[in-house]
Formats: C-alpha cells, structure tokens, sequence
C-alpha cells in the first residue's frame, strides 16, 4: 500500500506517461466494439453503478426475505422444485447476504467511489466510459454467485470461482481507473478520497501477497486473508460515509484526527463483520475450509486485534454523528437526500460492532455458545449499518452525478423508515427466536419450539417493510433520473430556492409557500456588497 | 359580476395542491390500520380456530399444489414492484 501511495505520488520514475497511456489504451480502445455500447459523459458512470446497487437491493432483501420465512415454514416455496429449484432457509439468507454485499453495497460503494475520488482530486474520472462497461461485469459476477451459492457446482463444475474471476477482472479495471484519477489529481486529496482507494486495493494486495509468500495456514497469512473483505468494504463505507455527512449537512469534517484513527485502525485491526464461518471465504478462493483453522496463538492475537476494531468503529460514528450535527444537537438538513440513512448508519455501528465482537470471540475460542445467533446479528450488520451507510452516501452524492434529484422526498421518507423499521423490527424479533432455541434446546423442550417459530413469522413478515422500501427507493431514483428537478435549477437566491414548479408571477399564498418547501419557510440574508478590507462590517 | 368573475380567475381554490410535507398526525392513521389489521387476525384465530389464513391456491383452485403457502403473497408484491419499476422505466424512456 505504501508502494502505491507513493507511485500515486510520484509516479514510475520514467515510465509514468508510458504505464498512463498503456493503461487508458487497455481501458477503451483495447476492448473493441463493446467500449462503444455505453456513455462517456460526466457522472454516468457513478450514476449507472448507484442505479445497479439500488436495484440489487430488491432481489438482496426478497431472497433474504424468502430465507427468513423459510426457517419457520421449510416447505413454503416446495412448488419450485418442479422447475429443479430446491431452496432451503440457510441457502437463501447466505445467498441473499452475498447479492447484498456485493450486490448493492459494493456497487453503491464503487459508484461512491466514482464520484468521491475525483471530486476530492479536483479532476475527472479517468474514463467514464470503462466504469460503466464494468458495472455490467460486476453485475453478471452477483448473478453468477447468487446461482452458485444455491446450486456450487453445474456439470460437474465449482461456479463461484467464475464469478470471483469476473469480479477480479472489473475490480482490476476500476482500481486502474481510480489509480489513474488519483495520479491526475489538481490539488491534495482529504482522508476519504484516500480511504476509498485503499479500501479498493486492500483486497488484491492482500491475495497477491497471500499468493506471493504462500502463508494461507500461518497466523499473519489469516490475517492477510481477513482483509480481503473486511478492510475494504470498513474503509470504503467510512470514506462514504465521513464524505456523505459532511455534504449533505454542509458541515466541515469534525476530525482529521478521527478520520486517521479509521483509517490505520481499519488497515491494522480484524473487523467482525460477516459471516464466521468461513465457508464462503473458502468457497471463493477455491480452497479447503480446513485451510483456515487457527492455531493456539494465532485465536490469542485474532481476540486482541478483534477487541482492536471497536476503536476505528467508534472514531468513525463520532465523527460522522459530530459532523451531521454542527454546532447544536439537531442534525442538519436532515430531508437531505440520504441523511437519515448516514444517521442510521452511524448510531448502529458501535452496538452491532460491540455484538459482533462477542460472537467472534466466542466462535475463534470454540465457546460456540453464542453461534445461535450469529446469521441474525450479521443481517442486521448488513441491513441497519451496512445498506443505510453505502445507500445514504450514494442518495447524497446521486443529485450531482445524475444531474437531476431525486424524484420526491417525501417517497424518500417513506422508504427510509420502511426500509430501517422492516429491518431492526424483522430481525430483533427473528433474533428473539433465535435466542428462543437455543435456551430451549439447552433445556431439551420441544413442545415450546411452536413459540420461535410464532417469533419468526413474525420477524419475516416485519422484515417484508425491507422489500418495500428497495423498491420505493428503486423507483424514486429511477423516476428522479427523467423526471426530478434539475440540479442547477436551485440557486441561493431566495425567489428561486423555493423547488416549485410554478413562476411566482402572480399571487400565492404561504400554504402554498409551505408546501413546496416541505413545511419551511426561512429567510435568506444576501451580502449586498462585499469587500476585502479586513474588519470592515458587511453591508446587509 | 365582474368583480366575482375575477376574483375566480385569480382565486388558488380549486387548484390541487401535493406538498412534500408529513402532516405530524398522519402516523395516528397508519396505527389504526397496523392496530385493524391485528385485531382482525386474532378475531380470525378466535373465529376460525382451526384454518390457517387463506392462501393463493384456496381463492383460486387452478394454482392448487403450487401457491399454496402465505409467502407467495409477499413474492408477488415484490414482483408487482419490479414490474412497476419496469413500467416506470420504459414510459419514462419512451414519454415525449
């Protein structure tokens, strides 16, 4: 990573322009035809990578939905057998965590990404057009491992290594790309421009030198191994997120230093999100999961650096929560596209991270008591910080590459809050359930088995406000991209800074005031001149 | 007469107006449904306390043996939804 940041910085001694050339050429025009299938212009690219991650929010929260519901009722979707189709609970909520992992957080996150890294350079992106194309790899890679988490092998072949090659081959063009943009950069780039790119090239430095010094069963290859995932999704969704919060709210960045602390702290510690197992891990690389079991020392230094990322988790929520707020305790702007979700984000990231350190633990010391509910403490990771950290940073960023708002605030609202009460309310009360078995089956009662599976109904069915809210938000932004009002079209003038779609040419009143201006109506106080000598007052 | 007539023209009644904005007391309508909706379910169970809530297949026999669990309402909710997504797509594309 240091070799990168200083080749960023100071290029490849005299082969600087020759690797840029070669680059761009490998990026457009040695792909051929299909380069010329998609569009060029500013922000598509950003735009179409949000787009594809808000979409797979949709089928992400349905299968996870399926999932859930089929823990209390196995037979419930049994007519898709005729079609060869055999879906079990455990097959479904893993699958639905992959597509939503990589799916829609990874896109949302790149797509971020996109826009983040060269606006914080003061430059453009180095080719629109090469994102956008890879968008489509990217988006066949979720579909090909959301086949072969239900069905691993066709024809006698392990199908996820196919969709690990194809997400490789885009996140190698994006990395480049992203890599080109950063060496172009015009001015000094903040610590979430820096976050999203190390975040980037944390996973294929980690495989390269997994590869390279062929330590997968030492302590420190494990460790290596842990930041394939774990690193780069901890720092891209704090680099969205500190960007996210200070340019919805309009508020500076509260610390640099907290900032920092995230970012080493995210490099060095182990994160305890996602899945324990490590039968996924495994899966992907193609691998025996026998390769991944740790020795003594190895679960002593694994504890200490997992009590570790609870110190980048805290640095990262109080500074974006610092930000968010300003000077007093009342968030700023908050019908800002996407700051409900960045507060969401930020207020459950230390609990869940705090929940998730306990289970770590107790899986890598073989306790095993707390195994029970690991499956409902992941999802919640993923759909209460995870999805509202990625979705929020891209709704904030989406006016500006798009271009246009999106299509009514109000269907923003609603969807925030089906979206985040379908999720905790859905899977508290699964998590009940789950804590539900395991006291009973430690008591060995089996008659009371009947009051989980109430629990899990009911959890299923609240986690259904989950689908509605992806498609309410699907819609919004699709809708916004023809129909929302344009960007430039709002001004500080204070005419004009009321978003209607009238000319205020004749009378109006202020009901009408108020409800164009979602229930607010302020003053604004322009400068009439303005001077440079210093402490002169300025004329209102 | 003139006066009234003009006062027609230039009167704001009659124009439909859509805010963005929540009214503070709408969530007491949302919560009589959510509480209805409850209330009905344990009168069926008390009612009928043997049957499971109906399901596809029991409204419309020729899907018998294939809708024949609660979870295929909510998959096609979510379908009405991709299909809405869809529809919204294609006549924003296509809309002059």
């Amino acid at each position: 990573m240091v070799a990168v940041f200083i080749m960023i910085n100071r290029g490849f001694w005299v082969f600087t322009d020759v690797s840029k050339s070669l680059s761009m050429f490998m990026l457009e025009k040695a792909l051929g035809p299909p380069i010329d299938f998609v569009e060029g212009k500013k922000g598509s690219a950003a735009t179409t990578w949000i787009l594809h991650g808000a979409l797979w929010l949709i089928p992400s929260s349905t299968v996870t939905f399926c999932g859930l519901w089929l823990a209390h009722d196995p037979d419930a979707l049994h007519s898709l057998s005729s079609w060869g189709l055999n879906p079990s609970s455990p097959s479904l909520i893993v699958s639905g965590f992959l597509i939503t992992v990589y799916g829609s957080i990874g896109m949302l996150l790149i797509g971020a990404a996109m826009h983040i890294v060269p606006e914080l350079g003061g430059t453009d992106l180095a080719t629109e057009k090469n994102a956008t194309l890879m968008s489509l790899i990217w988006t066949l890679a979720v579909f090909v491992m959301f086949v072969a988490t239900n069905n691993p092998e066709i024809l006698g072949f392990k199908i996820m290594i196919v969709s690990t090659v194809l997400i490789n081959l885009a996140l190698l063009a994006i990395i480049v790309n992203l890599l080109i943009t950063a060496a172009s950069r015009s001015k000094k780039m903040p610590l979430p421009g820096w976050m999203m790119i190390i975040g980037l090239i944390s996973a294929p430095i980690s495989v390269v030198s997994l590869v390279v010094s062929g330590s997968i069963d030492t302590g420190i290859g494990q460790w290596l191994a842990t930041r394939m995932a774990g690193t780069t999704f901890f720092l891209m969704l704090s680099g969205a997120l500190l960007y996210g919060a200070s340019r919805g709210s309009g508020n500076p960045l509260w610390s640099r230093s907290l900032a920092a602390v995230t970012l080493s702290g995210a490099i060095i510690t182990i994160s305890p999100a996602g899945l324990i197992e490590g039968d996924v891990a495994a899966d992907f690389l193609a691998l025996d999961k026998a390769i991944f079991d740790p020795s003594r020392n190895d679960i002593i230094a694994g504890s200490f650096l997992l009590a570790l990322s609870l110190i980048p988790a805290i640095a990262l929520s109080a500074n974006v929560l610092a930000t968010l707020r300003g000077d007093d305790v009342f968030m700023e702007n908050p019908d800002s596209p996407g700051m409900p979700e960045i507060n969401l984000a930020a207020f459950m990231i230390v609990p869940i991270t705090i929940g998730a350190l306990f289970i770590s633990t107790d899986h890598l010391t073989g306790t095993n008591e707390l195994t029970g509910i690991h499956m409902s403490l992941a999802l919640m990771g993923i759909w209460l910080v995870s999805v509202p950290a990625s979705l929020g940073s891209a709704l904030s960023i989406f006016p500006e590459v798009s271009g246009r708002n999106v299509l009514s605030i109000n269907r923003s609202r609603w969807a925030f809050w089906l979206m985040a009460g379908g999720a905790f309310s859905g899977l508290v009360f699964t998590m009940m359930a789950d804590f539900s078995d395991m006291t009973l089956t430690e008591a060995a009662i089996e008659e009371e088995i009947r009051t989980a599976n109430r629990l899990r109904v009911l959890g299923s069915i609240l986690f259904y406000g989950t689908v509605l809210g992806a498609i309410y938000h699907s819609m919004n932004m699709i809708s916004g991209t023809f129909r929302g009002s344009l960007v430039g079209a709002e001004s500080s003038e204070s005419s004009t800074s009321i978003s209607s779609p009238y000319k205020l040419t004749k009378e109006t009143t202020i009901r009408k005031i108020l409800a164009q201006r979602e229930g607010k109506l302020d003053t604004v106080v322009i400068p009439e001149t303005t001077t440079e000598d210093q402490g002169r007052a300025t004329e209102l | 007469m003139g006066d009234v007539l003009d006062d027609k023209e230039n009167s704001l009644v009659g124009e439909f107006l859509q805010g963005e904005a929540e009214p503070s007391s709408s969530w007491v309508m949302l919560a009589m449904g959510f509480v209805s909706t409850i209330i009905f379910l344990i009168l069926y169970g008390i009612l009928f306390p043997d049957s499971d809530l109906p399901v596809i297949s029991s409204v419309l026999p020729v899907f018998d043996g294939v809708f024949d669990s609660g979870i295929w309402f909510f998959i096609l909710g979510a379908m009405i939804g991709v299909f809405a997504i869809l529809g919204t797509m294609l006549t924003e594309a296509t809309s002059e």
